[in-house]
């Protein structure tokens, strides 16, 4: 598990990641709750969008490793690209879950209204999971850090705004909402949405499905070994 | 260009014709979940050959979703599509006629299935004649390089034989030199020593004409070892410089410089093969009114140079010639290069056996 190690210390020896994995969360927590609109305190609410940035934050390292030769030089040391992957990812899945863990345990404790909070790590944990994916499959197509980033963060921008993150699903006119289900932020707010007002049990675990789904899409997409 | 990223594509297409149908239809969540798990199937497909069997499971998830949405028979494109990649459309043949008849209206589904048919036996096709041009490839590859092999082996045996021949001769000479105007050197030597201690006048004077005699018959052994030795067809710079003479009406400069008698009789061989080369480029493809060669005999290495004042444009790729002449330079461990700038300029470097090479040294004896 060296590799796990590794990825762990160098996730968090950058500053920059320190702020996104350490202060961001824990700022969220404090973060005001809406009247009318979301149900949900602010700081829940966007933590989708903050999951999707520490995501591609985290996953920059498979660049860093890529562009500076290490994939090449671990091509043919005896370790499969398999396990250099799922060890990388098994460090920033523990990551995104202890955030996600930190931020509805610190949620309940400081008194906010989640719903159901359980569920909602439950929902948290499959969001990560799928973002982690997302952002594996995106600088899987990348050479360089700086771009990837870039790029993404308009996605990001663009997943939230149609995925309801930003203004409330209803907003969207008629054939866009149908389209926008397509989105894998759509269903985080799907989810979001039953947590505070209840409903079937089935459809929470259909978010949940969906999520889980995508995040294999994706991992299989973003696990194809590229050497430059 | 290879027909697998066409494949990958028509599969990613099947899935977005369902989601473009699925939105057009009730758009029922519940349904996403066959896009997505069919999605899964075509993205492992497209990491991983995945054997034909697991069209089985597009079928199952197709299956499970029947009886709720029309949109599933449609889903069924794709295993009908995998089938005829494999080679089984037999199998899929009943697939589609049974859930064809299922489903009620067979109108646009029928032609969809079979599109999905018929691209499925076109892509195993192309698959199959992509993976036989590149057998064919590699197999031609690897004549090639035996080929290439060969060549340098022949090569290495003429340069070999050569140098055998050349032992022979010398062998021969000495031979010749030994038995004949050996023997009667020796015999005048003895004459004379034994002239000293003659008193008789006439034995004095028929010892000296022995003496002659055998001289004489010397300078004729001599002669004729001389003009045996002596090729008929002419080698080396003299063999240059009558093909040289061929190309009179060209203007040729002939300078040579160094010491010809290093060149080795194959090395000499290569550079009449490459000024003869030259030359008739030169007279065949060039409006070049001048050409300078230039025979460089260094320490360790020969140059030909053939420069000429053509002003045509490049034509392109060297034509075979040049290309074998360029694998025989390389085989002797030098090169042949051609670059065009004031007229077309050929070089031809082969380096030259070093002076008293060991083998040299242990043939003498």
């Amino acid at each position: 598990m060296t590799i796990f190690e590794f990825a762990l210390k160098r996730s968090f020896g950058n500053p920059t990641n320190l702020i996104f994995l350490s202060l961001f969360p824990l700022a969220a927590i404090f973060l005001p709750q809406s009247e009318l609109w979301p149900a949900l305190p602010y700081g829940y609410h966007y933590f989708g969008i903050l999951l999707l940035f520490v995501a591609i934050r985290l996953t920059a390292i498979l660049i860093e490793d890529r562009t500076s030769g290490i994939v090449k030089r671990l091509a043919v040391a005896p370790i499969t690209h398999f396990s250099y992957l799922s060890q990388n990812l098994l460090a920033f899945a523990c990551i995104l879950v202890l955030q996600c863990t930190v931020v509805v345990a610190g949620g309940v404790l400081y008194g906010q209204e989640l719903g159901q909070p359980l569920m909602l790590l439950v929902l948290y944990v499959s969001f990560a999971f799928t973002a982690l994916a997302m952002a594996v499959a995106w600088v899987a197509l990348y050479r360089s850090k700086e771009i990837a980033f870039l790029v993404y963060m308009t996605i990001i921008v663009l997943l939230s705004l149609l995925g309801g993150m930003l203004f409330p699903v209803e907003m969207i006119p008629e054939p866009l909402s149908r389209v926008i289900m397509v989105l894998p932020t759509y269903w985080l707010t799907d989810g979001m949405a039953w947590v505070t007002s209840g409903g079937d049990l089935l459809d929470f675990w259909l978010a949940n499905g969906v999520l889980w789904l995508y995040t294999i899409i994706f991992l299989t997409l973003g696990s194809v070994r590229k050497i430059h | 260009m290879s027909p697998v990223p066409y494949v990958q594509g028509w599969r990613f297409l099947q899935i977005v014709a369902l989601i473009h149908l699925w939105i057009a239809g009730d758009a029922r969540p519940s349904l996403f979940l066959l896009i997505l798990l069919l999605l899964i199937l075509v993205c492992l497909r497209w990491r991983f050959p995945l054997p034909p069997w697991t069209a089985a499971l597009d079928i199952g998830a197709a299956a499970l979703f029947m009886p709720f949405t029309p949109l599933a028979g449609y889903a069924l494109a794709l295993p009908i599509f995998e089938l005829a990649l494999a080679g089984r459309w037999l199998l899929a043949l009943p697939l589609a006629a049974g859930l064809l008849l299922a489903q009620g209206d067979p109108a646009v589904g029928l032609w969809f299935f079979a599109a999905s048919l018929f691209f499925g036996g076109f892509a195993r096709v192309s698959l199959r004649n992509e993976r036989l041009y590149q057998q064919e490839v590699d197999e031609q590859r690897k004549a090639r390089q035996e080929l290439e092999r060969f060549r340098t082996e022949l090569l290495a045996a003429g340069r070999a034989s050569a140098h055998q021949a050349e032992l022979m001769e010398r062998y021969r000479i000495a031979r010749q030199l030994h038995d004949h105007l050996g023997h009667d050197l020796t015999g005048a030597s003895l004459a004379l020593q034994a002239y000293d201690y003659v008193k008789e006048p006439e034995e004095a004077a028929k010892l000296l004409a022995e003496v002659r005699r055998r001289i004489e018959r010397s300078t004729d052994s001599l002669r004729e070892t001389v003009h045996n030795a002596t090729p008929v067809a002419r080698i080396g710079i003299e063999r240059l410089e009558q093909v040289v003479q061929g190309y009179g009406e060209l203007g040729l400069h002939f300078v040579k410089t160094g010491d010809m008698q290093r060149i080795q009789a194959y090395q000499w061989d290569l550079l009449e093969s490459c000024l003869k080369e030259a030359l008739t480029n030169v007279a065949r493809h060039s409006n070049a009114t001048e050409v300078r060669i230039e025979l460089q005999t260094g320490e360790a290495i020969v140059r030909l140079l053939v420069q000429d004042n053509g002003t045509l444009p490049d034509t392109g790729q060297p034509g075979t010639g040049l290309k074998n002449l360029q694998l025989r330079a390389r085989a002797l461990g030098g090169s042949l290069s051609i670059s065009r700038g004031q007229g077309v300029l050929l070089v031809c470097v082969i380096p030259l056996e070093e002076r008293g090479e060991p083998d040299e040294a242990a043939d003498r004896g």
